[in-house]
């Protein structure tokens, strides 16, 4: 009986959000339009986007953590017939294909496994899709489609080396307990090559931050692919099957797709030429404090905080500017744990006079990626990681 | 147990329970509710989109020009096997674009 838990709240931040955003010059007000705050099961007040299939955006606030709380963590699920309940004692994780033995685990069979635990950040592809320009259909999600988080579960390629893949197996599909309202709409079904399912680091994941997930973020196990976006990452999984031909379900072969140029981007409004399944993660970085449209006081100590990462490469470097990109300064990079979390990282700055400034951030990774100035663009809305602009007022002092 | 507000944006939020019990797991989604502006077609949007989606998919979107509406109402047609003959699609197609659009 325990973990009961009845909660029923409904909030409209929103409408306060949108007065006290309307006094800042320049801010996008229509992303405010509309905002609505609701508290699913198992999770804390989150921004609504849509209701069925539910997709719930973090607050940015909560960034000023290192660890996003399970509760707090963003939540998208793309067909309406998802799992609301599930027995441990008859759920079991299924895999077959083209291997040597069919394997049919419980969650005490998984346990079994090795046990692997790091920090990932997890995002999801469309995460700032609301900010592109022009501005594309979509879940218009802002900055929260993302969360640091502490994983745990038994590796991929263990589970995969008990069932034995056999030669001439090209790539593994992944199927959860959600399924399509019609026939006709393709079930969420995933797939990665075996060489990428075969890497140490995926795992079948059934701890978030030492708990079990929250039904919405996959319980009872979800895949966990760091350094990838989060379409690969599939959730409540019932089904893994090893292929000995490319998979070609609708979810990899038709959607979740970028243009196959070295930017991941085209000309603004144009179709791509061809395109490639997304993958890895771009390298990106966010101011969480100010936030934009914040005053601060002139003479007074300001500490400019955010986050930063990258698909897989520890971040190296981020640079701040007061000054709208005019001059840059380094910022204190705080604990590294590991190149799948991001960084925490701090900017000291005492604003001299009164006025409008634009804060920004910009992020380099190991390998020397980083982020562009102006806004990259795809159809689809996804890779975005343009060097964010918060825009900050600074009173007089005593003001 | 219910309350109804609004913004732009008139929902409800019935009840979002979660318990467990022994190993089994279980949630109770909560019952949103999203208000299409009112005019013709808007029961057609009612009916037909909510077999697959709740309507704040609609709302949430940015203003779309025609072009985008009417591609994005076949793709739920032809890619996702949405019942809709022809002429509720034309149906559909303009509401969205009068409500929804860019050409307001």
């Amino acid at each position: 009986m325990e973990n009961y838990k009845l909660s029923r709240r409904t909030l409209l931040k929103g409408a306060a959000a949108m007065a006290a955003m309307s006094a800042v010059q320049g801010f996008p007000a229509d992303i405010f339009a509309g905002e609505r705050m609701a508290r699913f099961p198992e999770k804390t007040d989150l921004l609504l986007l849509t209701a069925r299939p539910p997709q719930l955006e973090t607050p940015v606030s909560y960034f000023k953590e290192m660890i996003t709380p399970n509760e707090a963590l963003f939540v998208r699920w793309h067909i309406s017939q998802i799992p609301t309940s599930v027995d441990l004692n008859t759920w079991r994780l299924k895999i077959g294909g083209n291997t040597e033995r069919e394997l049919s685990l419980s969650m005490d069979d998984l346990g079994k496994f090795e046990k692997v635990v790091y920090t990932a950040v997890i995002q999801c592809s469309g995460n700032s899709r609301s900010f592109f320009a022009p501005r594309v259909f979509g879940g218009q999600w802002k900055n929260g489609a993302m969360g640091n988080v502490t994983w745990a579960g038994a590796r991929l390629k263990d589970v995969l080396d008990r069932a034995g893949i056999k030669a001439g197996s090209v790539d593994i599909a992944f199927n959860g307990l959600d399924y399509p309202p019609l026939a006709s709409v393709p079930d969420l079904v995933k797939s990665l090559p075996v060489d990428k399912a075969l890497a140490s680091d995926v795992i079948i994941a059934y701890e978030m931050n030492g708990k079990p997930l929250p039904m919405l973020n996959g319980f009872p196990a979800r895949l966990v692919v760091p350094g990838w976006y989060a379409t690969y990452w599939v959730k409540s999984l019932s089904d893994i099957t090893v292929l000995s031909k490319p998979f070609d379900g609708f979810w990899v072969k038709t959607a979740y797709r970028i243009p196959d140029t070295p930017c991941g981007c085209i000309e603004p409004g144009s179709a791509p030429a061809k395109t490639i399944p997304i993958n890895r993660m771009t390298t990106r970085s966010l101011i969480v404090t100010p936030e934009s449209g914040a005053t601060v006081k002139a003479g007074a100590p300001v500490n400019i905080t955010g986050i930063a990462f990258s698909g897989g490469y520890s971040i190296s470097e981020v640079i701040v500017s007061t000054d709208g990109g005019r001059n840059w300064g380094q910022a204190a990079l705080g604990k590294d744990m590991g190149k799948y979390s991001w960084i925490q990282w701090s900017y000291p700055w005492r604003p001299e006079k009164p006025g409008k400034y634009v804060l920004m951030a910009k992020a380099t990774n190991s390998i020397g990626e980083s982020q562009p100035s102006g806004g990259l663009w795809n159809p689809a809305g996804y890779l975005w990681n343009k060097v964010e602009k918060n825009e900050v007022v600074v009173e007089r002092e005593g003001a | 147990m219910k309350r109804i507000l609004s913004i732009s944006i008139f929902f409800l939020i019935v009840t979002a329970a979660a318990y467990s019990i022994g190993d089994e797991r279980r949630i109770t989604l909560p019952n949103v509710q999203t208000d299409l502006a009112p005019g013709a077609g808007k029961e057609k949007v009612s009916t037909l989109c909510n077999i697959c989606h709740s309507v704040d998919y609609i709302t949430m979107q940015p203003l779309g020009t025609r072009a985008q509406w009417a591609a994005t109402v076949s793709k739920m047609i032809k890619v996702f096997g949405a019942p809709i003959n022809e002429s509720d699609e034309k149906i559909i197609i303009s509401y969205l674009f009068e409500h929804y659009g860019a050409g307001k």
